[in-house]
């Protein structure tokens, strides 16, 4: 009964999701924040997994989203101008990446984990930036282009915006799959007790170099979009600020939901687009918004929603 | 490559090294009370630039004057962090209190962007300690001299406080078991604040040695404090040696990668720290599961 009843409420749930996400583009000002929005929501989602999920708080996650918008970038404006096999070298050359910095840093766990994943993105970052043969340097990798994908014709902002939507779907399935399954649990486990899990012999550093991984297969699709989307890929992508961001909208959202980093996104990233039309001083309102999550925030906006609406998502 | 170049060089290394240890000595002993990192390190650090700037043109224009009240200043506002915002993380996970440290961060970078603009604001050497010395082998800029004396003498002085004095036992008996400490009826939270204190007045003394040679910016911690986050993942954290050898090294290494081929000095590193993980996870001399 209860289950017919939550299973019911799930559908309507999830099917207003599609609904919303559908008709996004029309609500919002303009098709590109709604894009953005959704580039952000994919990267979030990615991060959920490491923060969320196995209690990893990584630092250096712009590593994998601006390695990937620039592995993209790079061959659609040197290699060859086709999306599909661009946003397919983003996602491997990010994940690559994960696995070199996901194998040296679990070695640490806890906050050194958090410094040395900072640092390894740092190392990213000033390798784009003084590699400017490659990557354009301080400027950003300037006129990358947005071929057609069969009958897509992606120049037209609205195509983008749905062709993004079905790789946000597709990961967030994928997502859902991954945390919902005994590899998930596991890592659930980890997060809550990392000696115990052990001790019933799971491989725990294996857990979390695969999920540090997967997370950063996604962040880099997420990054391959968003150099699509821009047509350009700034050198900020591979910047702390963006590690900062990520965090923020996977806490305000409510880190280890899944679907809570996607309103932490599209909060952040709203609140961004609203605040620049009266300030530049953005930068000081993510500072407040860090501390005010951490003094009285801390379940998100998922733990609001459960808590108030009684929704089980 | 003359052995002149070479040895200038080595000392910028050492300068260079200097504003790590300072650095890194205080995140290390902040870290070993409270078991956290302080994202905002670098932005106390850069407000010690700012610091400086503020008492040499607006309130007295002497370098010595700022010199000594610069870090004074830093400490206290530090310590005054502490008891106003840090100590009601306390019972939070570890993981809070340092995204509280990180929006601290960057709160305090717009606010300072706010005021001085983003072109950061000029500094100039103090008018004794201008011209070079000469060392025998070489002519060196004597402010830069005076910097690596002052590193070392705090370095010391920091090792004595902690290894020789009765305050200094019972922080590193509060390193161990802060619990413990507060049980015997000894006031840790005074001690937790003063730690607190001295680690960020080492910061603000590190932004005031380096307004003369840097450039004083809004953002000039932030990419520093990641370079101290190598320091103390190499040198091991919450050990002074660990942040004294560590930041010597990390300095060294850059000096030498921009003598050898400029672009990969910065990446150089990190890529020591990566081997450094592999052959050595603790670091040089950090405790093993220390505040893991």
């Amino acid at each position: 009964m209860i289950d017919s009843a939550m299973s019911r409420r799930n559908i309507i749930t999830l099917s207003s999701a599609v609904l919303l996400s559908v008709l996004f583009p029309y609500l919002t000002p303009y098709t590109a924040l709604a894009s953005e929005i959704l580039v952000f929501a994919l990267f979030a989602m990615a991060y959920d997994l490491v923060l969320g999920y196995a209690g990893m708080l990584s630092f250096g996650h712009a590593a994998f989203f601006g390695i990937g918008a620039y592995t993209t970038g790079i061959m659609l404006v040197r290699v060859y101008p086709c999306v599909m096999p661009a946003l397919l070298a983003g996602v491997i050359v990010s994940s690559l990446a994960a696995l070199f910095v996901g194998y040296l840093s679990i070695r640490r766990s806890g906050i050194y984990f958090t410094m040395v994943t900072l640092a390894f993105a740092q190392m990213f970052y000033f390798t784009a930036f003084k590699w400017t043969g490659l990557t354009g340097g301080d400027d950003g990798l300037q006129g990358v282009p947005r071929p057609p994908v069969g009958p897509l014709d992606l120049t037209s902002e609205i195509t983008l915006y749905y062709f993004i939507l079905f790789f946000v779907f597709l990961s967030i399935m994928i997502g859902l799959r991954v945390v919902n399954s005994p590899f998930g649990k596991t890592l659930q486990a980890l997060r809550e007790n990392k000696d115990r899990t052990m001790s019933i012999g799971y491989d725990v550093d294996k857990f979390r170099l695969i999920v540090f991984i997967i997370s950063g297969f996604f962040s880099g699709l997420a990054g391959g979009l968003y150099a699509l989307l821009l047509n350009f890929v700034p050198l900020s992508s591979l910047y702390w600020t963006t590690s900062g961001e990520v965090v923020v909208m996977t806490i305000v959202g409510g880190m280890g939901t899944l679907f809570g980093p996607v309103l932490g996104a599209l909060g952040i990233i709203l609140l961004r687009d609203i605040i620049s039309n009266f300030t530049e001083s953005w930068n000081f309102i993510m500072g407040l918004i860090f501390m005010g999550c951490v003094l009285g925030f801390r379940g998100g906006i998922m733990s609001i929603i459960k808590d108030k609406l009684k929704l089980y998502v | 490559m003359s052995a002149q170049f070479i040895g200038m060089q080595l000392f910028n290394g050492l300068i260079l090294g200097s504003v790590y240890v300072l650095l890194s000595l205080g995140l290390s002993i902040i870290f070993g009370m409270l078991g956290i990192i302080n994202f905002a390190h670098g932005a106390f650090y850069m407000l010690g630039a700012y610091a400086a700037y503020n008492i040499t043109s607006y309130i007295y224009p002497n370098f010595w004057i700022a010199f000594i009240f610069g870090p004074i200043f830093m400490g206290a506002f530090g310590a005054a962090c502490e008891v106003f915002f840090f100590r009601r993380l306390y019972k939070l996970p570890p993981l809070y209190v340092m995204l509280f440290t990180f929006g601290l961060m960057m709160a305090f970078q717009d606010i300072i962007r706010m005021i001085f603009g983003s072109m950061g604001v000029p500094f100039n050497t103090p008018e004794s300690l201008m011209g070079a010395v000469n060392l025998g082998f070489m002519y060196y800029p004597k402010y830069r001299l005076f910097l690596i004396i002052v590193t070392a003498l705090c370095s010391l002085g920091v090792w004595l406080f902690l290894s020789k004095t009765r305050l200094g036992a019972l922080i590193r008996a509060g390193t161990d078991n802060s619990r413990m400490v507060d049980a015997l009826g000894i006031n840790i939270s005074r001690i937790t604040t003063l730690v607190f204190g001295l680690g960020i007045g080492l910061a603000g003394l590190a932004g005031v040695l380096v307004a003369p040679i840097q450039n004083v910016t809004h953002l000039m911690g932030m990419d520093f404090l990641i370079d101290c986050f190598v320091v103390v993942v190499i040198g091991g954290m919450g050990s002074i040696a660990g942040s004294i050898i560590g930041g010597l090294i990390v300095g060294e290494i850059i000096a030498m990668g921009i003598m050898v081929w400029p672009p990969i000095a910065n990446t150089l590193i990190y890529l020591f720290m990566a081997a450094f993980l592999l052959v050595r996870p603790r670091g040089l001399f950090g405790r093993e599961a220390f505040h893991d």
